[in-house]
């Protein structure tokens, strides 16, 4: 075993420190981190001995994952010439800043910061931290977060406690050029129900890398919904994957607002192992100048009578580019399934781009229902005109066809707290329309 | 200065191809005018370049309303001075509902313009707008004379609606706007006779001594119920005959052979004129 490795190509060094059985084996690329920065980060936070030996197998995994080629279906859009492989790690990470109500704790939830969740709660951390296979199109980078996590989310809803109103979880970092990579776990016992914002926020400026990840286990008959809203700065590269397992007649709901980062590429993983399960995928992304967002999506229908709906929609302004590349999987095994694969493309100008590319693979003859729709196209100016003709500026004739054209998801967004924090995030770049603000009202009347 | 819409020697093409090859019109305020002609004849591109569609381009002639020219003005500013044009295949805005859309484009017609230079420390107040509960009444009130049933309010504008429906709420929405000019673009096209009839109660009930009509028709059948002061035939991009109510009955019983008989065949033969690519929309 070397105790160093050169990497041809990015002239630089790393140190890899610690004896074989550290499971830390010679590196085969490089990263923002190293292993024995990492065993260092974890015996200074007297971290248990399982999670340093799941850290250095996941870094063994990392290390033996061949970062992707660019060759890859899933990687032919987004090419990582220009990661900023070589932004540091960020040790001293934030803690998750927490909005609930203090009783939550009296009926067993557990919801607070990852690394505190692991000194508080280490059985159930343990239960829960990199269950199964990486999601397969980020496999590396999924290795990566699970070996080198610094900071992260954990919400644990124990057998029947159903959690109202919603909770809400902030990472705020004001460093950019850094390498942060926090994990998040959501698990909700059979029956359990509970509602949770994740707003993951960073500064503009320098090139950084994000690699969040997400493991979301819905067990028997439980349900959540969770939405994450992405505000990273403006050089932020977004490399980051979910996992979403849904068991048995439960029901889950995510919501992905992407609306911050230069290049976003995610990578989104719903399996529906149970049977009788049930899950919505949905996707707002609002992009302009010189973004790039890439979404790699499969619905894996394993267990029968399931239901998986993906519903991704896209404002493009500027040179902003979409690329959505999503499959759908019925096993054999899968008996009456149904599933659906929905990506609209709204492009506001010229230069705006973006390619849905939907893949259907059906190993069985018994299903209700599998199909996509991916559309891309510019407002119709028809449309507009016709706006315009009943007194609206050009400016909020298109703000108002853009808030329609998203309500589709919105309007399956059931918390209100969600609702207006990821509306106030999306008017950033698509404005708000007086026409909404006055169904608010109306609402609110 | 009565409100006073008047074209004059107005040539419009669209791309290449010439349209409108010289049109003369003068509508006042309180006259209903028919404006008839068979397909093709250019009626749909008078109503959407009086409106200001931007692919209508103006070669020749003007357009003027209660004096001022509207030539250069965008549509939103036609319709803040009183323009209206109810569509022939009204567009759908998916995700907007009826009653927001209604009160957002009443705002935006009624706003009040911004004083010279701004109000004291060049500070404007703040339009909010017509009050809701106000708002939701007349909305009420108009939906009912239009026989719409209420729940309309909450669908989105024009999403899966029939073809009645989608002229019912072009009608609702002239209602809702009260303008002083109404080009009403083939209004009674798709609609079946109840429908047809509940459609022109809506206009004659809106219909007032302030407001200029400019009815586009194909049939004669509406102004049964919408009486015309003035009835014109469009032909060839130009007004080639102008009446009053017994032209249309004689254009019923005889067609548009015999108005060729007439004036002879104009330049610009009908089949050749191209329907507005937006009409297929």
């Amino acid at each position: 075993m070397s105790l160093s490795a050169t990497q041809p190509g990015v002239g630089r060094s790393v140190l890899v420190g610690g004896a074989a059985t550290d499971g830390a084996g010679s590196a085969t690329h490089s990263g923002p981190t190293d292993w024995a920065t990492l065993r260092r980060f974890s015996e200074r936070h007297y971290e248990p001995s399982w999670l340093r030996d799941l850290r250095s197998a996941w870094w063994q995994r990392y290390q033996d994952t061949p970062l992707p080629s660019g060759q890859e279906e899933e990687w032919r859009r987004t090419p990582l010439a220009d990661l900023p492989r070589n932004a540091e790690l960020l040790l001293d990470a934030p803690a998750t800043e927490l909005d609930h109500d203090a009783d939550l704790a009296a009926r067993g939830v557990i919801f607070t910061d990852l690394r505190t969740a692991v000194r508080e709660h280490p059985e159930l951390v343990r239960a829960h931290l990199g269950i199964g296979e990486p999601v397969e199109s980020h496999a590396a980078f999924w290795a990566l977060s699970l070996a080198a996590w610094t900071a992260g989310t954990f919400l644990y809803v124990p057998r029947g406690v159903e959690v109202d109103g919603t909770l809400i979880a902030r990472l705020v970092t004001d460093r950019a050029d850094v390498a942060f990579v926090p994990h998040t776990i959501v698990a909700a016992e059979p029956g359990a129900s509970v509602t949770v914002l994740e707003e993951l926020v960073s500064a503009d400026g320098a090139a950084g890398w994000f690699g969040g990840t997400v493991e979301i286990h819905a067990q028997e008959g439980s349900r959540i919904r969770y939405a994450r809203l992405q505000r990273l700065g403006d050089g932020v590269w977004n490399i980051g994957a979910q996992r979403v397992v849904v068991g048995t007649d439960a029901e889950v709901t995510t919501l992905n607002a992407e609306v911050g980062s230069r290049v976003t590429k995610v990578g989104l993983d719903v399996q529906m192992t149970g049977r009788g399960g049930v899950s919505r995928v949905l996707g707002l992304l609002a992009a302009g100048g010189d973004q790039h967002i890439d979404i790699n999506s499969v619905q894996e229908l394993v267990g029968s009578h399931t239901t998986s709906d993906l519903l991704y929609l896209a404002a493009l302004y500027d040179r902003a580019h979409a690329a959505f590349y999503g499959r759908i999987v019925v096993r054999p095994g899968a008996k009456q399934t149904s599933s659906y694969q929905e990506c609209r493309n709204l492009l506001l100008s010229p230069g705006a781009g973006a390619e849905p590319i939907p893949v259907l693979e059906i190993e069985t003859n018994d299903i209700l229902r599998c199909g996509h729709g991916a559309t891309a196209g510019a407002i119709d100016p028809v449309q507009l005109f016709y706006a315009q003709s009943r007194g609206l500026d050009a400016d909020e004739a298109e703000r108002m066809i853009v808030r329609g054209f998203f309500e589709q998801v919105v309007g399956q967004i059931s918390s209100e707290t969600i609702k207006a924090l990821v509306l106030d995030a999306l008017a950033r770049r698509i404005g708000s329309s007086t026409a909404f603000d006055e169904a608010d009202e109306a609402d609110a009347a | 200065m009565t409100d006073e819409l008047v074209v004059s020697g107005l040539e419009v093409s669209i791309g290449t191809k010439k349209i409108l090859r010289g049109v003369d019109l003068a509508v006042k305020q309180g006259e209903v005018h028919a404006l008839m002609g068979p397909n093709g004849s250019g009626k749909t591109s008078l109503a959407y370049t009086l409106m200001g569609h931007p692919d209508y381009r103006v070669d020749a002639g003007s357009i003027t309303w209660k004096g001022e020219n509207l030539l250069g003005l965008a549509p939103d500013k036609r319709a803040r001075l009183g323009v209206f044009l109810a569509f022939q295949y009204p567009s759908a805005i998916p995700g907007v509902t009826v009653a927001s859309f209604l009160r957002n484009i009443y705002n935006a017609v009624h706003a009040p313009k911004p004083a010279p230079g701004g109000g004291e420390n060049g500070q404007v107040p703040k339009y909010t707008g017509i009050p809701l509960a106000k708002f939701r009444r007349m909305l009420e009130e108009q939906m009912a004379l239009l026989k719409m049933d209420p729940g309309f309010a909450a669908r989105y504008v024009n999403d899966g609606f029939s073809g009645g429906e989608k002229k019912r709420l072009e009608m609702l929405q002239m209602a809702i706007l009260g303008p002083r000019l109404a080009i009403l673009d083939e209004t009674d096209s798709g609609l079946d006779i109840d429908a047809l009839r509940t459609v022109a109660e809506g206009i004659n009930a809106t219909l007032s001594p302030q407001m200029g009509v400019l009815l586009i028709t194909h049939y004669q059948r509406m102004l049964n119920y919408v009486k015309p002061h003035f009835v014109h035939v469009l032909m060839g991009g130009r007004i080639v005959m102008s009446g009053g109510e017994e032209l249309s009955h004689q254009l019923e019983a005889n067609g548009y052979e015999w108005v060729r008989e007439q004036v002879g065949e104009p330049e610009g033969v009908a089949d050749e004129a191209p329907e507005p690519v937006a009409e297929h929309a």
